[in-house]
């Protein structure tokens, strides 16, 4: 079991119906900077004409996680299918994977004194039989797919073999585990929505990246 | 990748909300140690979502007794397995601590906001025979004579709405209702159903071709509008070309943005239609076989020489980009759509727009096929009958002259103006208001004061304390929607189904649903009130010559009770087993939705899609063949010539209406032209103005939300960087916006994403309710700056006409 995302952000209308599901189904403290998911707007100006991408994000549940690694106390730790979770009774709030995690995918929760972050809903629905997140389910273009990386027949596998894809800041070695998909119907899009030197996948050049750090992280 | 991740911070302002808690979820996880010990009490309960109009399909997830997270039901063919953010943040709306718990009367001056609570009875004594502070039903009619329509009623769009209609009008009488038509779609619908026989619905799963002008889908949801259009945008199935003058998401989501001038839509669709007309791109058999009054439409656009290089004078588009636009548009038909829009009036001339629109999409053939704009069918429900007395004093309505065309709902802006300056045919002494909020939601919030402050009863109806509340004598709580069922609701389509929104959970506080709410009423009033009636009714009084009291007041309608004597559980049911049987009725209690063979039809797809019906069950073409048609459906070889077959619209001649002959009698032009007036000139240094809605906020509805708040924390106002910097204004800082009517305050965004000359802020803020802990003074309204021009043909709001001073202030 090796949980992962798949995001079609070309669909993303900035809706914010993911973030709202979040906070509802998860309990997640109110407030603009306490977001387990979020959106992101890039704008820009193009030859005097607005350009604007949204980019919809939460926790990637790395595999090599800067998170986990930085942890004193093993708060920070890997759960179930590879989930990257935070235990709130063990955190000593250090804010370290705060500072470590390049994708700024945890906060402080105030309630609870403690870094929260996503779980894929893993203890709210995943584990309670649902199959998808509470950001998939309620999202009117269907930009988000849950599933897992070791079932080849899976949606998300099938997905990812049949479309091209990148992952996010893949220099920093976390093998992060949200997959975008490559907007491959609208070039001019994908050309200023996509960071400059970002490696565009396929599964075959992706596979075994995944693999070896799976290996890695069972070795360790 | 280039993302700078602090915007993501962007527009929800640096502070965080002061309050701390987490959403009701947070609460009840903490309980859920509690649950495990006890015994877990969990329920999913299908129903419909209020949260805006569209009705989505919603599971209720309920723990405890407390609703701790709604999700999409994947059933409803509507609303296709997706809750939009203010659908998911419904919790809130329910469980809002400021929402109205009990009945209460006014103690304090008109507006000033100072009420009793009382006992329901106490509120229906209240409305009957008044307080000190003012004078009841009884007094009013007494004075006027039995005169019902001297007590105004008002409702926003609602599944209840009806009930309350059965109330006011067919039960009590009165003929002045007020509802958001004209402050919404009225031109619009009336537009295309004068011209194709229906507004319909545009089939934006299957169009390859779609001109969406205004209308904002990426922004303000519509289902199934929504999912089904930005999934095929760019590249992926669908050309879509969004005209505004803002570079709003759906802008963002479109193959092409046509930055255009505000209010000069007629002119960028008078000359698709010229390019059309000339280059003879027209389906030539459509034109033939389905529209009545071409010939002479096609001469006033050539005589009227509406070049693409006269538009783009007006528009601002380039006439190479209108050219193309009409071009691509006819290749692509009958799967090309002028997408009808929304919302409001934006111009004085917006119904001959609307009309230009509809002449301009059926040139191509796309209506009633596969891919254009399609009317669907329905699935039937039974009757609940109502008996409606007559009163023989009761005067038609008072605003029908205040535009050409007055319908049955009315004009907001002429019925308020109306009253406000006292110039109505008789006395209107009071107003009923259900479910709609027109301190806020009508142009001009000093005059709808006006004329609350003119009126001798007002009862206001409402789950929040919301500006219109605050105007009110008597407040009457009503329940969320997540505490009752409402009348079942049949959902015409492509794909038809009837929808139920059950009760999740028992009404809290003091409130009730609507339905029990006028039971209690009637029975407080009916009696009384029908004294009134046998003293000024003289066709009453000849019928009581002859028949016995008991019976008149029965027979003849006068017992205002009996139209709500069964409950609103009851009444679906009869609706439901009437038409499809016992087994229907319990599949729609168990799943919220049915439809003839949904239990063979519906399956899941895929981890997110489903499919409702197969692809030749739906209902795409539905009209009836003309008479003395020629079918050979057989010979057809292409959707050009499927779009041309002899079919019976649902207009008076069977086809397109190119030409409303009668319409010059009203002094309305027969056919869509452009006058040189209708271009307002922007004074320079000064703006025009516009408003519109996004994705978190519903109208004036949820601004007290604080979910949906933690996303939106306030509206800013758009204004042109270049504009901005002649000014000196910069992001965040504040300005006023100032119209000949009144002005705000509110945050500056500079931004190149609007058109200079042109500013924006989007409508539900600025709440003057001190009722709303959240609301209050949050951000700007723009209805207090926006001036009530009407609309002449049908009296709508002609919402985009304001222009307005903008200034730093320091």
């Amino acid at each position: 079991m090796n949980y992962a995302m798949v995001l079609d952000y070309q669909n993303c209308i900035n809706c914010k119906a993911c973030e709202v599901a979040c906070k509802e189904q998860n309990g997640v403290q109110l407030g603009a900077d306490k977001q387990r998911i979020w959106v992101s707007t890039y704008e820009n100006s193009i030859f005097g004409n607005p350009f604007v991408a949204f980019h919809p994000s939460q926790c990637n549940h790395c595999v090599d996680a800067p998170c986990v690694s930085v942890c004193p106390t093993g708060a920070s730790y890997f759960a179930e299918g590879g989930l990257v979770m935070a235990n709130k009774d063990k955190c000593i709030l250090c804010k370290g994977c705060m500072e470590a995690c390049p994708y700024d995918a945890r906060f402080v929760d105030d309630k609870y004194v403690a870094v929260d972050k996503c779980t894929f809903c893993f203890d709210t629905r995943i584990s309670k039989g649902e199959t998808t997140t509470a950001c998939q389910a309620t999202c009117p273009t269907k930009v988000r797919l849950f599933g897992d990386l070791d079932d080849e027949k899976g949606e998300l596998v099938q997905l990812l073999k049949k479309r091209k894809f990148f992952v996010l800041k893949e220099s920093e070695g976390t093998v992060p585990k949200l997959f975008y998909l490559f907007p491959e119907k609208d070039t001019s899009f994908a050309e200023n929505s996509i960071g400059k030197g970002t490696t565009i996948h396929t599964w075959e050049s992706y596979k075994p990246v995944i693999d070896k750090a799976v290996a890695m992280r069972r070795k360790s | 990748m280039n993302v700078e991740v602090s915007r993501r911070k962007f527009l929800q302002g640096s502070v965080a909300l002061t309050v701390i808690g987490g959403s009701s979820v947070g609460f009840t996880s903490l309980m859920a140690d509690e649950e495990k010990k006890k015994g877990t009490s969990s329920q999913e309960i299908p129903t419909l979502c209020e949260m805006c109009v569209n009705k989505c399909a919603a599971i209720a997830k309920v723990e405890n007794g407390i609703v701790t997270k709604l999700d999409p039901n994947p059933r409803f063919p509507k609303s296709k397995n997706m809750l939009c953010p203010r659908g998911v943040a419904g919790i809130h709306a329910m469980y809002d601590p400021d929402r109205l718990k009990y009945p209460m009367v006014r103690v304090g001056k008109r507006g000033e906001g100072k009420f009793k609570r009382v006992t329901w009875d106490e509120a229906y004594e209240a409305i009957l025979n008044g307080t000190d502070k003012f004078p009841g039903l009884a007094k009013i009619l007494d004075e006027e004579k039995d005169n019902r329509s001297c007590i105004g009623y008002c409702a926003g769009e609602g599944m209840a709405e009806h009930t309350y209609k059965t109330f006011m009008a067919d039960k009590f009488g009165s003929s002045n209702f007020v509802n958001h038509a004209s402050i919404c779609l009225q031109t619009t619908v009336s537009g295309y159903a004068l011209t194709i026989g229906s507004y319909g619905q545009a089939d934006l799963e299957n169009a390859n071709y779609v001109i969406m002008a205004g209308a904002n889908r990426a922004e303000a949801i519509l289902t199934p509008d929504t999912m089904d259009l930005f999934k095929r945008t760019r590249g992926r199935g669908a050309t879509l070309i969004c005209v505004d003058p803002r570079y709003t998401n759906t802008a963002m989501q479109a193959d092409e943005w046509l930055a255009i001038n505000v209010g000069t839509d007629l002119a960028f669709v008078l000359a698709l239609t010229y390019v059309v007309m000339t280059e003879g791109l027209y389906n030539i058999d459509f034109v033939e076989n389905m529209m009545n009054g071409f010939d002479v439409y096609r001469l006033h656009i050539l005589e009227n020489k509406y070049t693409p290089e006269w538009a783009e004078k007006i528009t601002g588009i380039s006439a190479d980009k209108i050219r193309k636009t009409a071009r691509d548009f006819m290749a692509a038909a009958p799967r090309a759509i002028y997408y009808q829009g929304r919302r409001t009036a934006w111009s004085s001339h917006d119904f001959q727009l609307r009309r230009a629109q509809a002449i301009f999409s059926a040139l191509g053939g796309g209506i009633d096929v596969k891919g254009g704009i399609v009317f669907g069918k329905g699935v039937p429900l039974g009757k609940h009958e109502v008996n409606a007395p007559m009163y023989a004093n009761a005067e038609s309505r008072i605003d029908s002259k205040e535009a050409k065309l007055v319908g049955s709902t009315g004009t907001w802006i002429g019925f308020r103006n109306m009253i406000a300056e006292k110039r109505t045919p008789y006395p209107m002494r009071g107003m009923f208001v259900y479910k709609q909020n027109p301190m806020l939601s009508v142009p001009n919030t000093a005059k709808t004061k006006k004329m609350f402050e003119n009126m001798d009863l007002v009862v206001t109806i409402d789950t929040m304390p919301s500006d219109t509340v605050m105007m009110a004598d008597v407040v009457l709580p009503e329940c969320s929607y997540l505490e009752r069922e409402d009348p079942v609701k049949s959902f015409g389509g492509v794909q038809p189904a009837i929808a139920l929104r059950q009760k999740v959970i028992d009404p809290l506080y003091e409130s009730k649903p609507v339905i029990d709410i006028l039971r209690g009423l009637t029975q407080k009033i009916s009696k009384p009130l029908f004294e009134i009636t046998k003293k000024y009714d003289e066709d009453v009084q000849d019928e009581l010559k002859e028949r016995k009291e008991a019976e008149v007041y029965k027979e003849d309608g006068f017992d205002l009770v009996d139209a709500f004597e069964k409950s609103q559980e009851e009444i679906n049911e009869h609706m439901v087993v009437s038409k499809h049987g016992k087994e229907a009725y319990e599949l729609l209690k168990k799943h919220g939705v049915y439809y003839p063979n949904m239990e063979k039809y519906f399956k899941q797809l895929s981890a997110n899609e489903y499919e409702y019906y197969p692809e030749d069950k739906k209902a795409y073409t539905v009209s009836k063949w003309r008479k003395g048609a020629v079918i050979d459906i057989d010979t057809c070889v292409n959707e050009k010539e499927i779009a041309a077959l002899q079919k019976k619209l649902n207009t008076s001649s069977g086809r397109v209406e190119c030409v409303l002959g009668y319409m010059t009698k009203k002094g309305v032009d027969a056919m869509p032209t452009w006058h040189d007036t209708y271009l307002v000139p922007i004074p320079e240094g000064k703006f025009k103005f516009v408003s519109g809605r996004h994705a978190q906020f519903t109208q004036n509805s949820t601004q007290n939300n604080i979910m949906l708040l933690d996303q939106v924390k306030e509206n800013h106002l758009w204004i042109n960087a270049k504009d901005a910097e002649k000014k000196g204004i910069r992001f965040g800082d504040l300005v006023e916006v100032e119209s000949k009517i009144g002005k705000v305050q509110i945050k500056a965004y500079p931004t190149n994403k609007i058109i200079p000359g042109v500013v924006f802020f989007i409508h539900g803020f600025g709440a003057q309710s001190t009722g709303l802990t959240f609301g209050y003074r949050n951000g700007a309204s723009d209805n207090a700056i926006i001036e009530d021009r009407i609309e002449p043909v049908f009296g709508s709001a002609a919402m985009h006409e304001t222009i307005v001073d903008v200034r730093r202030v320091s």
